[in-house]
């Protein structure tokens, strides 16, 4: 049964009498903390494609396009597509304006960022959320997309989509590895609203367990600039993943450290840690710690479950994740399992 | 709050040296200590200034917390140099026990990763501490250079006057206030943390080295999303070294990049204050008070 209707006709038949269900609630206490989800996608609904970040060509989103359409959806790509500021997808006023447009367009049921780089940050704080909160569509984009998922995590509680963009679609789909396609498809999975599952590969760090919380998190880097903005997330009784590419041992060492000293690994209900690329020490300098040693002290007085090696980050096997959707994590000693439960 | 400033040093007082992050060798710091003999101190070498470490740190996380720690709770040390920063304070920041420093102040010495310090000692415990070059900036020659002499200076309780030239980016006016600052990597690390700095009617100080432009952005971005930058009393920018470059080029200098986030502020502002990575690198009290005076020349004068 769908819960939703469920909670609704019940509340009908007692007339406005809805304390027992509140209390039943409080009892699952993450259950406040789900997020509304958009409308899941349908055939001919339109994806917009836009640039709020770094700049990418026509040509490089074709293979998108293609895709998204064979999949019986409409793509409207925006302006910022083939524009270029240095390292923007256009000037700020550009990204906002094309960002804004298709946020307010009524036809338009998800929104794809054309890719990550640098540039979400210059503009979050003048886009106009109005229309999006009474009409909420999917967003969709992971590492410096990661201030959108945030900002509207935070701030509407509307879920949105961790997912590869246009620049990882494979150019030639017949000759695409297994898992390109895989995380692809996870995508549509994802926009349809199929219930996602993903599994691991054990890593022996990993600290066993099963928890249920909202799924939240992102570029790692990208969640430590949001500190203490109007963008930072809270995650006590939620599930946080991380990811990042490119940074020195030390760096993600003083990240975790940020996480753990702005409070946010200490009411987890648990912990995915995806892909991290390293950056290799300079000569000389070897930090001499793993990324699992880095992450296992922080956490070494909380009791929750924590995997590692989960296939999301900047690498080819990175799945679709719905931000702000309730989630099972289970891990032990020979499986590990992510599982949307509501 | 009036800020608590530790006894400025007399002849014969001791320093001790540690190395609370980064790992340095000792033949590096001879310069640094043969200098602090010469001006009439006693230096006492911390056990990670001659750690066997074969890693980036200057030993394990207990060995830098206990040496630190030692020389905090040594009532005979007067004040305490860091011999450079790099980066591990922030692993141990939340283990030091600050109890006897609160009692008996003293100065810590040292800027980059050491603003850790810093900026947890004033927002905590309200006691001043000293912005200034470290062991290598002693090294090749530089003993006499006014930025050497400007710790020494501070050192002794002499009060700063420090000058330098206009910038076609500063803002005009005269702001006093308690100076706070340091490294903008450190600074963005530690917002939200418990030792992050309010910057309220403060002089703030900002300088890095070897950051990607892109990254600068986003941090002076953070800075100003979490409030930091609108109720300044005044703001100073200083080097911004080596900056790095994305292969898809940033298009602009690291000076317009803090400049487009910092112009809409009517409070002074300069750039290109000595206090960086470089050379260049006045001492600088945190938490002391200073008259910042931007016009045809810059000035910052302590306790006015």
């Amino acid at each position: 049964m769908n819960r939703k209707s469920f909670l609704g006709t019940a509340s009908a038949l007692v007339g406005g009498i809805t304390i027992p269900f509140k209390n039943s609630f409080a009892e699952n206490n993450s259950d406040y903390l789900i997020c509304k989800k958009p409308p899941y996608l349908k055939s001919n609904d339109v994806i917009g494609i836009t640039a709020p970040a770094g700049f990418i060509t026509q040509e490089e989103i074709q293979p998108a396009v293609q895709v998204m359409e064979s999949w019986g959806y409409k793509i409207q790509v925006g302006d910022t597509i083939g524009k270029k500021d240095f390292t923007f997808g256009g000037t700020d006023d550009e990204r906002l304006n094309d960002f804004q447009k298709m946020l307010d367009d009524p036809k338009i049921k998800a929104i794809m960022c054309a890719r990550g780089g640098y540039g979400s940050i210059r503009i979050v704080d003048r886009i106009n959320w109005t229309k999006f909160k009474a009409r909420p569509k999917w967003i969709i984009g992971f590492s410096d997309i990661t201030v959108l998922h945030n900002h509207i995590h935070n701030n509407f509680q509307i879920a949105s989509i961790h997912s590869k963009m246009t620049n990882s679609f494979p150019d030639d789909w017949s000759t695409a590895e297994p898992i390109q396609i895989e995380t692809i498809i996870s995508i549509q999975d994802a926009l349809s609203g199929r219930k996602m599952k993903y599994s691991a590969i054990p890593n022996t760090n990993n600290k066993e367990g099963i928890a249920e919380g909202v799924l939240i998190g992102g570029n790692l880097k990208t969640i430590e600039t949001l500190s203490a903005t109007a963008s930072d997330i809270k995650t006590g009784g939620k599930i946080l993943f991380v990811e990042d590419t490119g940074e020195y041992l030390y760096s993600i060492d003083r990240m975790f450290w940020n996480l753990k000293r702005t409070g946010k690994l200490k009411n987890l209900k648990a912990l995915i840690v995806g892909g991290f690329r390293i950056k290799p020490d300079d000569p000389g300098e070897e930090f001499g710690k793993t990324i699992e040693e880095i992450v296992l002290e922080k956490i070494k007085n909380y009791n929750y479950p924590v995997c590692f090696d989960f296939p999301v980050g900047h690498q080819k096997n990175n799945f679709a994740l719905k931000c702000g959707v309730k989630h099972r994590l289970s891990v032990k000693e020979n499986e590990v399992t992510l599982t949307e439960i509501i | 709050m009036k800020t608590i400033i530790p006894p400025y040093l007399q002849k014969g007082d001791t320093i001790g040296i540690v190395a609370p992050a980064g790992f340095m060798a000792i033949e590096k710091m001879q310069s640094c200590i043969d200098a602090l003999d010469s001006w009439g101190y006693t230096v006492q070498l911390g056990a990670t200034t001659h750690s066997s470490s074969q890693n980036y740190f200057s030993g394990t996380d207990d060995e830098r917390l206990n040496d630190l720690q030692q020389m905090l709770n040594d009532k005979n040390i007067k004040a305490i140099l860091c011999a450079r920063g790099g980066y591990g304070t922030s692993r141990i920041i939340d283990g030091i026990d600050f109890e006897k420093f609160s009692k008996h102040p003293k100065w810590i010495i040292g800027f980059s990763d050491i603003t850790v310090l810093h900026s947890h000692i004033f927002s905590n415990y309200k006691i001043a501490s000293m912005h200034a070059p470290m062991a290598a900036a002693f090294n090749d020659g530089e003993l006499a250079n006014p930025y050497i002499e400007s710790l020494k200076n501070a050192l002794e309780g002499k009060p700063s006057h420090y000058e330098c030239p206009s910038h076609a980016f500063n803002n005009a006016g005269e702001a006093k206030g308690q100076l706070v600052g340091g490294n903008l990597s450190l600074l963005c690390h530690l917002i939200g943390t418990d030792s992050d700095i309010k910057t309220k009617n403060k002089i703030l100080f900002l300088e890095d080295v070897g950051e990607y432009l892109y990254n600068v952005d986003r941090m002076m971005l953070q800075l100003k999303r979490s409030g930091k930058l609108d109720k300044l009393a005044g703001l100073i920018i200083g080097g911004f070294t080596d900056s790095k470059d994305t292969e898809r080029p940033f298009g602009k200098s690291v000076y317009d990049i803090i400049y487009e986030q910092v112009n809409k502020f009517d409070y002074p502002i300069c750039f290109g204050f000595p206090v960086s990575h470089e050379k260049e690198n006045y001492a600088l009290k945190v938490g002391e008070r200073y008259t910042l005076h931007v016009g045809e020349s810059v000035s910052l004068i302590e306790r006015p």
